[in-house]
Protein backbone atom coordinates (compact mmCIF):
# COMPACT_ATOMS: atom_id res chain seq x y z
CA UNK A 1 0.00 0.00 0.00
CA UNK A 2 1.27 3.40 -0.92
CA UNK A 3 1.34 6.18 1.63
CA UNK A 4 -1.53 8.66 1.81
CA UNK A 5 0.76 11.35 0.38
CA UNK A 6 1.69 9.16 -2.60
CA UNK A 7 -1.99 8.53 -3.23
CA UNK A 8 -2.65 12.29 -3.19
CA UNK A 9 0.01 12.80 -5.87
CA UNK A 10 -1.44 9.99 -7.96
CA UNK A 11 -4.90 11.49 -7.61
CA UNK A 12 -3.63 14.86 -8.85
CA UNK A 13 -2.07 13.14 -11.87
CA UNK A 14 -5.28 11.21 -12.54
CA UNK A 15 -7.20 14.50 -12.46
CA UNK A 16 -5.00 15.63 -15.35
CA UNK A 17 -5.85 12.49 -17.34
CA UNK A 18 -2.66 10.48 -16.62
CA UNK A 19 -3.56 6.87 -17.43
CA UNK A 20 -0.33 5.43 -16.00
CA UNK A 21 -1.03 7.15 -12.69
CA UNK A 22 -4.56 5.78 -12.80
CA UNK A 23 -3.21 2.25 -13.25
CA UNK A 24 -0.93 2.69 -10.24
CA UNK A 25 -3.84 4.08 -8.23
CA UNK A 26 -5.91 1.06 -9.21
CA UNK A 27 -3.13 -1.37 -8.27
CA UNK A 28 -2.74 0.29 -4.87
CA UNK A 29 -6.44 0.41 -3.99
CA UNK A 30 -8.27 -2.37 -5.86
CA UNK A 31 -8.10 -5.02 -3.13
CA UNK A 32 -9.37 -2.62 -0.47
CA UNK A 33 -12.28 -1.46 -2.61
CA UNK A 34 -13.13 -4.95 -3.79
CA UNK A 35 -13.20 -6.19 -0.19
CA UNK A 36 -15.58 -3.36 0.72
CA UNK A 37 -18.05 -3.91 -2.13
CA UNK A 38 -17.91 -7.71 -2.09
CA UNK A 39 -18.87 -7.76 1.56
CA UNK A 40 -21.91 -5.59 0.86
CA UNK A 41 -22.97 -7.25 -2.41
CA UNK A 42 -21.95 -10.87 -1.71
CA UNK A 43 -21.89 -11.65 -5.41
CA UNK A 44 -18.80 -11.46 -7.59
CA UNK A 45 -20.66 -10.37 -10.72
CA UNK A 46 -22.28 -7.44 -8.88
CA UNK A 47 -19.06 -6.54 -7.11
CA UNK A 48 -17.25 -6.53 -10.45
CA UNK A 49 -19.87 -4.21 -11.95
CA UNK A 50 -19.61 -1.82 -9.00
CA UNK A 51 -15.80 -1.84 -9.27
CA UNK A 52 -16.09 -0.69 -12.89
CA UNK A 53 -18.59 2.04 -11.99
CA UNK A 54 -16.48 3.15 -9.04
CA UNK A 55 -13.20 3.50 -10.95
CA UNK A 56 -14.98 5.17 -13.86
CA UNK A 57 -16.33 7.71 -11.39
CA UNK A 58 -12.89 8.12 -9.78
CA UNK A 59 -11.36 8.72 -13.23
CA UNK A 60 -14.00 11.31 -14.08
CA UNK A 61 -14.12 13.04 -10.69
CA UNK A 62 -10.51 13.00 -9.51
CA UNK A 63 -10.45 16.78 -10.05
CA UNK A 64 -13.06 17.16 -7.33
CA UNK A 65 -11.01 15.30 -4.75
CA UNK A 66 -9.89 17.69 -2.00
CA UNK A 67 -7.05 16.38 0.18
CA UNK A 68 -8.04 18.91 2.86
CA UNK A 69 -11.36 17.08 3.34
CA UNK A 70 -10.47 13.40 3.15
CA UNK A 71 -7.66 10.97 2.47
CA UNK A 72 -7.74 9.51 -1.06
CA UNK A 73 -8.60 6.01 0.13
CA UNK A 74 -11.44 7.28 2.35
CA UNK A 75 -12.83 9.27 -0.57
CA UNK A 76 -12.60 6.25 -2.88
CA UNK A 77 -14.17 3.88 -0.35
CA UNK A 78 -17.08 6.32 0.11
CA UNK A 79 -17.73 6.24 -3.66
CA UNK A 80 -17.54 2.44 -3.75
CA UNK A 81 -19.80 1.98 -0.71
CA UNK A 82 -22.42 4.38 -2.09
CA UNK A 83 -22.51 2.54 -5.43
CA UNK A 84 -22.72 -0.85 -3.72
CA UNK A 85 -25.46 0.22 -1.31
CA UNK A 86 -27.51 1.85 -4.07
CA UNK A 87 -27.33 -1.40 -6.02
CA UNK A 88 -28.18 -3.61 -3.08
CA UNK A 89 -31.17 -1.41 -2.12
CA UNK A 90 -32.48 -1.78 -5.67
CA UNK A 91 -32.27 -5.55 -5.39
CA UNK A 92 -34.82 -5.89 -2.64
CA UNK A 93 -34.98 -9.62 -3.21
CA UNK A 94 -31.49 -10.02 -1.78
CA UNK A 95 -32.10 -11.09 1.79
CA UNK A 96 -29.75 -11.43 4.69
CA UNK A 97 -30.38 -15.18 4.57
CA UNK A 98 -28.07 -15.32 1.57
CA UNK A 99 -25.19 -14.43 3.80
CA UNK A 100 -22.14 -16.29 2.64
CA UNK A 101 -20.03 -18.31 5.04
CA UNK A 102 -16.95 -16.67 3.62
CA UNK A 103 -17.90 -13.53 5.50
CA UNK A 104 -18.98 -15.14 8.71
CA UNK A 105 -16.15 -13.77 10.80
CA UNK A 106 -17.24 -11.24 13.38
CA UNK A 107 -17.78 -7.80 11.97
CA UNK A 108 -15.88 -6.10 14.75
CA UNK A 109 -12.69 -8.14 14.42
CA UNK A 110 -10.06 -5.78 13.07
CA UNK A 111 -7.95 -6.93 10.19
CA UNK A 112 -4.64 -7.76 11.91
CA UNK A 113 -2.68 -6.34 8.97
CA UNK A 114 -4.65 -3.12 8.93
CA UNK A 115 -4.20 -2.66 12.65
CA UNK A 116 -0.58 -1.71 12.15
CA UNK A 117 -1.60 1.19 9.96
CA UNK A 118 -4.32 2.51 12.22
CA UNK A 119 -4.53 6.25 11.84
CA UNK A 120 -5.02 8.61 14.72
CA UNK A 121 -8.53 9.40 13.42
CA UNK A 122 -9.45 5.72 13.47
CA UNK A 123 -8.11 5.28 17.00
CA UNK A 124 -10.24 8.19 18.19
CA UNK A 125 -13.30 6.82 16.40
CA UNK A 126 -12.83 3.37 17.90
CA UNK A 127 -12.37 4.87 21.36
CA UNK A 128 -15.69 6.67 20.93
CA UNK A 129 -17.40 3.53 19.65
CA UNK A 130 -16.10 1.63 22.65
CA UNK A 131 -18.19 3.95 24.83
CA UNK A 132 -21.43 2.84 23.14
CA UNK A 133 -23.56 -0.02 24.50
CA UNK A 134 -22.39 -3.36 23.16
CA UNK A 135 -25.61 -3.85 21.17
CA UNK A 136 -25.58 -0.37 19.60
CA UNK A 137 -21.93 -0.69 18.68
CA UNK A 138 -22.69 -3.95 16.93
CA UNK A 139 -25.59 -2.26 15.15
CA UNK A 140 -23.37 0.50 13.76
CA UNK A 141 -20.64 -1.93 12.75
CA UNK A 142 -23.07 -4.31 11.01
CA UNK A 143 -24.56 -1.35 9.16
CA UNK A 144 -21.17 -0.05 8.05
CA UNK A 145 -19.52 -3.31 7.08
CA UNK A 146 -22.49 -5.13 5.54
CA UNK A 147 -24.37 -2.13 4.16
CA UNK A 148 -27.55 -3.31 5.84
CA UNK A 149 -30.71 -1.23 5.84
CA UNK A 150 -32.75 -0.51 8.98
CA UNK A 151 -35.16 -3.27 7.88
CA UNK A 152 -32.36 -5.83 7.62
CA UNK A 153 -30.92 -4.72 10.95
CA UNK A 154 -34.39 -4.99 12.52
CA UNK A 155 -34.66 -8.61 11.34
CA UNK A 156 -31.16 -9.45 12.52
CA UNK A 157 -31.50 -7.77 15.92
CA UNK A 158 -35.18 -8.76 16.35
CA UNK A 159 -36.32 -5.23 17.11
CA UNK A 160 -38.91 -2.93 15.47
CA UNK A 161 -37.60 -0.80 12.60
CA UNK A 162 -38.39 2.42 14.48
CA UNK A 163 -36.36 1.24 17.46
CA UNK A 164 -33.45 0.48 15.15
CA UNK A 165 -33.71 3.96 13.64
CA UNK A 166 -33.71 5.61 17.06
CA UNK A 167 -30.78 3.49 18.26
CA UNK A 168 -28.77 4.20 15.12
CA UNK A 169 -29.31 7.94 15.34
CA UNK A 170 -28.61 8.05 19.09
CA UNK A 171 -25.42 6.06 18.57
CA UNK A 172 -24.32 8.36 15.74
CA UNK A 173 -25.08 11.45 17.82
CA UNK A 174 -23.04 9.98 20.68
CA UNK A 175 -20.16 9.35 18.30
CA UNK A 176 -20.39 12.91 16.97
CA UNK A 177 -20.34 14.38 20.48
CA UNK A 178 -17.50 12.12 21.56
CA UNK A 179 -15.40 13.08 18.55
CA UNK A 180 -16.21 16.74 19.22
CA UNK A 181 -16.09 17.60 15.53
CA UNK B 1 -43.95 11.51 16.88
CA UNK B 2 -40.76 13.36 16.19
CA UNK B 3 -37.72 13.17 18.35
CA UNK B 4 -34.55 15.15 18.50
CA UNK B 5 -32.72 12.75 16.18
CA UNK B 6 -35.08 13.56 13.27
CA UNK B 7 -32.77 16.20 11.88
CA UNK B 8 -30.93 16.78 8.60
CA UNK B 9 -27.75 15.81 10.45
CA UNK B 10 -29.34 12.48 11.45
CA UNK B 11 -30.32 11.88 7.83
CA UNK B 12 -26.81 12.73 6.63
CA UNK B 13 -25.33 10.37 9.23
CA UNK B 14 -27.56 7.48 8.20
CA UNK B 15 -26.91 8.18 4.52
CA UNK B 16 -23.17 7.85 5.12
CA UNK B 17 -23.60 4.80 7.35
CA UNK B 18 -25.76 3.26 4.61
CA UNK B 19 -28.91 2.31 6.53
CA UNK B 20 -31.46 4.28 4.47
CA UNK B 21 -33.92 2.53 2.16
CA UNK B 22 -34.09 3.30 -1.57
CA UNK B 23 -36.60 6.17 -1.14
CA UNK B 24 -34.66 7.93 1.54
CA UNK B 25 -31.36 7.45 -0.29
CA UNK B 26 -32.88 9.08 -3.38
CA UNK B 27 -34.05 11.96 -1.19
CA UNK B 28 -30.67 12.35 0.45
CA UNK B 29 -28.94 12.31 -2.94
CA UNK B 30 -31.34 14.95 -4.26
CA UNK B 31 -30.51 17.06 -1.20
CA UNK B 32 -26.76 16.66 -1.71
CA UNK B 33 -27.19 18.18 -5.16
CA UNK B 34 -29.58 20.94 -4.06
CA UNK B 35 -28.65 21.96 -0.57
CA UNK B 36 -25.02 22.93 0.08
CA UNK B 37 -25.58 22.87 3.85
CA UNK B 38 -26.77 19.27 3.66
CA UNK B 39 -23.86 18.33 1.39
CA UNK B 40 -21.50 19.71 4.05
CA UNK B 41 -23.17 17.58 6.73
CA UNK B 42 -22.62 14.50 4.55
CA UNK B 43 -18.95 15.35 4.03
CA UNK B 44 -18.47 15.74 7.78
CA UNK B 45 -19.99 12.32 8.42
CA UNK B 46 -17.83 10.81 5.71
CA UNK B 47 -14.86 12.18 7.57
CA UNK B 48 -16.08 10.92 10.95
CA UNK B 49 -16.92 7.38 9.85
CA UNK B 50 -14.72 7.00 6.79
CA UNK B 51 -11.75 5.55 8.62
CA UNK B 52 -13.70 2.42 9.55
CA UNK B 53 -12.75 0.90 6.21
CA UNK B 54 -9.23 0.41 7.52
CA UNK B 55 -10.44 -2.56 9.56
CA UNK B 56 -11.87 -4.40 6.58
CA UNK B 57 -10.14 -7.30 4.89
CA UNK B 58 -8.82 -6.69 1.41
CA UNK B 59 -9.83 -9.07 -1.37
CA UNK B 60 -8.12 -9.24 -4.76
CA UNK B 61 -10.61 -8.59 -7.58
CA UNK B 62 -10.65 -10.89 -10.65
CA UNK B 63 -7.70 -10.17 -12.96
CA UNK B 64 -9.89 -9.02 -15.86
CA UNK B 65 -11.54 -6.22 -13.86
CA UNK B 66 -8.84 -3.74 -14.87
CA UNK B 67 -9.34 -4.46 -18.57
CA UNK B 68 -13.07 -3.84 -18.16
CA UNK B 69 -12.48 -0.55 -16.39
CA UNK B 70 -10.18 0.57 -19.19
CA UNK B 71 -12.75 -0.44 -21.78
CA UNK B 72 -15.40 1.56 -19.93
CA UNK B 73 -13.14 4.62 -19.86
CA UNK B 74 -12.30 4.30 -23.55
CA UNK B 75 -15.94 3.78 -24.39
CA UNK B 76 -17.12 6.76 -22.36
CA UNK B 77 -17.26 10.27 -23.74
CA UNK B 78 -13.97 12.16 -23.46
CA UNK B 79 -13.64 14.11 -20.28
CA UNK B 80 -14.21 17.82 -20.28
CA UNK B 81 -10.83 19.50 -20.59
CA UNK B 82 -11.73 21.82 -17.74
CA UNK B 83 -11.60 18.93 -15.28
CA UNK B 84 -7.86 19.29 -15.04
CA UNK B 85 -8.28 22.78 -13.62
CA UNK B 86 -9.35 22.48 -10.01
CA UNK B 87 -11.17 25.80 -9.88
CA UNK B 88 -13.36 24.79 -12.79
CA UNK B 89 -13.79 21.17 -11.89
CA UNK B 90 -16.88 21.76 -9.81
CA UNK B 91 -18.51 23.66 -12.64
CA UNK B 92 -17.76 20.85 -15.05
CA UNK B 93 -19.09 18.18 -12.72
CA UNK B 94 -22.40 16.62 -13.69
CA UNK B 95 -23.76 17.27 -10.21
CA UNK B 96 -23.53 20.99 -10.75
CA UNK B 97 -24.78 21.30 -14.28
CA UNK B 98 -27.57 23.73 -14.76
CA UNK B 99 -29.12 23.10 -18.11
CA UNK B 100 -32.20 23.75 -20.13
CA UNK B 101 -34.36 20.84 -19.21
CA UNK B 102 -36.63 19.99 -22.06
CA UNK B 103 -34.12 19.37 -24.84
CA UNK B 104 -31.51 17.80 -22.60
CA UNK B 105 -33.89 15.42 -20.92
CA UNK B 106 -34.78 13.86 -24.25
CA UNK B 107 -31.14 13.55 -25.13
CA UNK B 108 -30.35 11.94 -21.80
CA UNK B 109 -33.17 9.51 -22.25
CA UNK B 110 -31.64 8.42 -25.54
CA UNK B 111 -28.24 8.14 -23.92
CA UNK B 112 -29.40 6.15 -20.94
CA UNK B 113 -31.56 3.92 -23.12
CA UNK B 114 -28.39 2.95 -24.99
CA UNK B 115 -26.58 1.79 -21.87
CA UNK B 116 -27.06 -1.50 -20.14
CA UNK B 117 -29.81 -1.56 -17.57
CA UNK B 118 -27.39 -1.54 -14.67
CA UNK B 119 -25.31 1.25 -16.12
CA UNK B 120 -28.47 3.22 -16.76
CA UNK B 121 -29.39 2.97 -13.13
CA UNK B 122 -25.96 3.78 -11.81
CA UNK B 123 -25.39 6.70 -14.12
CA UNK B 124 -28.97 7.86 -14.07
CA UNK B 125 -29.75 11.48 -14.32
CA UNK B 126 -32.42 12.86 -12.10
CA UNK B 127 -33.63 16.07 -13.49
CA UNK B 128 -34.97 18.25 -10.78
CA UNK B 129 -36.64 21.52 -11.26
CA UNK B 130 -38.39 23.77 -8.91
CA UNK B 131 -41.45 25.39 -10.30
CA UNK B 132 -43.82 25.65 -13.20
CA UNK B 133 -45.71 28.62 -11.83
CA UNK B 134 -48.07 28.81 -14.79
CA UNK B 135 -49.41 25.35 -14.03
CA UNK B 136 -51.03 26.70 -10.92
CA UNK B 137 -54.33 28.53 -10.84
CA UNK B 138 -53.83 32.30 -10.54
CA UNK B 139 -54.41 32.72 -6.80
CA UNK B 140 -52.01 29.88 -6.04
CA UNK B 141 -49.12 31.14 -8.11
CA UNK B 142 -45.91 31.59 -6.13
CA UNK B 143 -43.32 34.16 -6.98
CA UNK B 144 -41.97 33.13 -10.37
CA UNK B 145 -38.79 31.13 -10.01
CA UNK B 146 -37.04 29.12 -12.68
CA UNK B 147 -34.55 26.58 -11.43
CA UNK B 148 -33.62 23.64 -13.56
CA UNK B 149 -30.94 21.24 -12.51
CA UNK B 150 -29.77 17.80 -13.43
CA UNK B 151 -28.22 15.71 -10.75
CA UNK B 152 -26.35 12.52 -11.31
CA UNK B 153 -27.79 10.13 -8.80
CA UNK B 154 -28.43 6.41 -8.91
CA UNK B 155 -32.12 5.87 -8.46
CA UNK B 156 -34.44 3.08 -9.36
CA UNK B 157 -36.08 3.11 -12.75
CA UNK B 158 -39.52 4.61 -12.53
CA UNK B 159 -38.67 6.63 -9.44
CA UNK B 160 -39.45 10.33 -9.53
CA UNK B 161 -38.07 13.01 -7.27
CA UNK B 162 -39.29 16.57 -6.75
CA UNK B 163 -37.82 19.29 -4.63
CA UNK B 164 -40.51 21.55 -3.18
CA UNK B 165 -38.97 24.88 -2.44
CA UNK B 166 -39.25 28.63 -2.50
CA UNK B 167 -35.76 29.33 -3.67
CA UNK B 168 -32.78 27.33 -4.82
CA UNK B 169 -30.92 27.57 -1.54
CA UNK B 170 -33.67 26.20 0.64
CA UNK B 171 -35.38 22.96 -0.30
CA UNK B 172 -38.32 22.65 2.09
CA UNK B 173 -39.71 19.23 1.22
CA UNK B 174 -38.45 16.39 -0.94
CA UNK B 175 -41.08 14.21 -2.61
CA UNK B 176 -40.19 10.77 -3.96
CA UNK B 177 -42.66 8.73 -5.99
CA UNK B 178 -42.26 5.14 -7.10
CA UNK B 179 -44.53 4.98 -10.12
CA UNK B 180 -44.61 1.19 -10.28
CA UNK B 181 -46.12 0.84 -6.82
CA UNK B 182 -47.65 4.35 -6.72
CA UNK B 183 -46.16 4.87 -3.31
CA UNK B 184 -44.80 8.21 -2.29
CA UNK B 185 -42.95 9.70 0.58
CA UNK B 186 -42.38 13.28 1.62
CA UNK B 187 -39.49 14.34 3.76
CA UNK B 188 -39.55 17.62 5.64
CA UNK B 189 -36.17 19.21 5.21
CA UNK B 190 -35.86 22.85 6.18
CA UNK B 191 -39.51 23.84 6.64
CA UNK B 192 -40.14 24.93 10.22
CA UNK B 193 -43.21 23.47 11.87
CA UNK B 194 -45.39 26.54 12.55
CA UNK B 195 -47.26 26.63 15.86
CA UNK B 196 -50.99 26.11 15.50
CA UNK B 197 -50.78 25.56 11.73
CA UNK B 198 -50.42 22.56 9.43
CA UNK B 199 -48.77 22.02 6.06
CA UNK B 200 -51.01 20.40 3.47
CA UNK B 201 -49.80 18.83 0.23
CA UNK B 202 -51.80 19.37 -2.97
CA UNK B 203 -51.80 17.77 -6.37
CA UNK B 204 -52.43 20.35 -9.08
CA UNK B 205 -53.32 18.89 -12.47
CA UNK B 206 -55.07 20.22 -15.55
CA UNK B 207 -57.22 17.10 -15.36
CA UNK B 208 -58.97 18.44 -12.31
CA UNK B 209 -60.70 21.80 -11.90
CA UNK B 210 -59.22 22.32 -8.42
CA UNK B 211 -56.19 21.12 -6.43
CA UNK B 212 -56.64 17.74 -4.74
CA UNK B 213 -55.47 17.30 -1.18
CA UNK B 214 -52.87 14.58 -0.60
CA UNK B 215 -52.94 15.01 3.15
CA UNK B 216 -50.93 16.77 5.81
CA UNK B 217 -47.16 16.77 5.70
CA UNK B 218 -44.40 18.01 7.90
CA UNK B 219 -45.77 17.17 11.35
CA UNK B 220 -43.07 14.53 11.49
CA UNK B 221 -39.95 14.09 9.39
CA UNK B 222 -41.81 11.74 7.05
CA UNK B 223 -45.25 11.53 5.51
CA UNK B 224 -46.76 9.11 3.02
CA UNK B 225 -49.13 11.08 0.78
CA UNK B 226 -52.13 9.26 -0.66
CA UNK B 227 -51.36 8.91 -4.36
CA UNK B 228 -52.61 5.39 -5.02
CA UNK B 229 -55.95 6.51 -6.44
CA UNK B 230 -54.36 8.61 -9.23
CA UNK B 231 -53.20 7.16 -12.53
CA UNK B 232 -49.48 7.28 -13.35
CA UNK B 233 -49.83 9.94 -16.05
CA UNK B 234 -51.59 12.28 -13.63
CA UNK B 235 -49.04 11.60 -10.91
CA UNK B 236 -46.06 12.23 -13.15
CA UNK B 237 -47.52 15.30 -14.86
CA UNK B 238 -48.86 17.12 -11.84
CA UNK B 239 -47.43 20.06 -9.94
CA UNK B 240 -47.16 19.56 -6.20
CA UNK B 241 -47.75 22.40 -3.80
CA UNK B 242 -47.64 22.83 -0.04
CA UNK B 243 -49.93 25.37 1.58
CA UNK B 244 -50.12 26.65 5.13
CA UNK B 245 -53.47 25.71 6.65
CA UNK B 246 -55.22 25.87 10.03
CA UNK B 247 -54.18 23.07 12.36
CA UNK B 248 -55.56 19.76 11.06
CA UNK B 249 -55.78 20.90 7.45
CA UNK B 250 -57.93 23.00 5.18
CA UNK B 251 -61.53 23.13 6.44
CA UNK B 252 -62.91 23.56 2.91
CA UNK B 253 -61.08 20.85 0.96
CA UNK B 254 -59.33 23.53 -1.10
CA UNK B 255 -56.21 25.50 -0.20
CA UNK B 256 -57.12 28.40 2.06
CA UNK B 257 -53.69 29.60 3.13
CA UNK B 258 -50.64 30.78 1.19
CA UNK B 259 -48.88 28.34 -1.15
CA UNK B 260 -45.38 28.23 0.27
CA UNK B 261 -43.58 25.58 -1.71
CA UNK B 262 -44.10 24.05 -5.13
CA UNK B 263 -42.32 21.58 -7.34
CA UNK B 264 -42.78 19.17 -10.20
CA UNK B 265 -41.80 15.55 -10.47
CA UNK B 266 -39.32 14.75 -13.17
CA UNK B 267 -38.65 11.24 -14.35
CA UNK B 268 -35.09 10.20 -13.78
CA UNK B 269 -34.71 7.27 -16.15
CA UNK B 270 -37.08 5.30 -18.33
CA UNK B 271 -39.17 2.88 -16.30
CA UNK B 272 -38.25 -0.79 -16.35
CA UNK B 273 -39.62 -2.62 -19.39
Amino acid sequence: MLSAQELVWLMAAVAKGDRAAFERLYAATRAKLYGVVLRILRRQDLADEVMQETYLKIWNSAGQFDPALASPITWMVAIARNRAIDLVRKKTEVSIEEESDVFDFAADTPDPLAKREMTEELQRLLACMARLDEERRRLVLFAYYHGWSREQLAAKFEKPVNTIKTWLRRALLDIRECLGA
Amino acid sequence: MTDDTDTPDGLAAEYVLGTLGADERAQAEALIGNDPAFARLVRRWERRLGELHAMMHSVEPPPDTWARIQARIDGAAPRAATLAQPDQAVVAAPEANVVALSARLHRWRRVTAGLGALAAVLAALVAIQAVYPTALPGPLRPKPIEIVKTIETPVNPGRFVAVLQQNAAAPAFILTVDVATRTASVRRVSAEQPAGKSYELWLVSDRFPAPRSLGLVGASEFARPALASYDPATVSGATYAVSLEPEGGSPTGAPTGPILFTGKLVESVPPSP
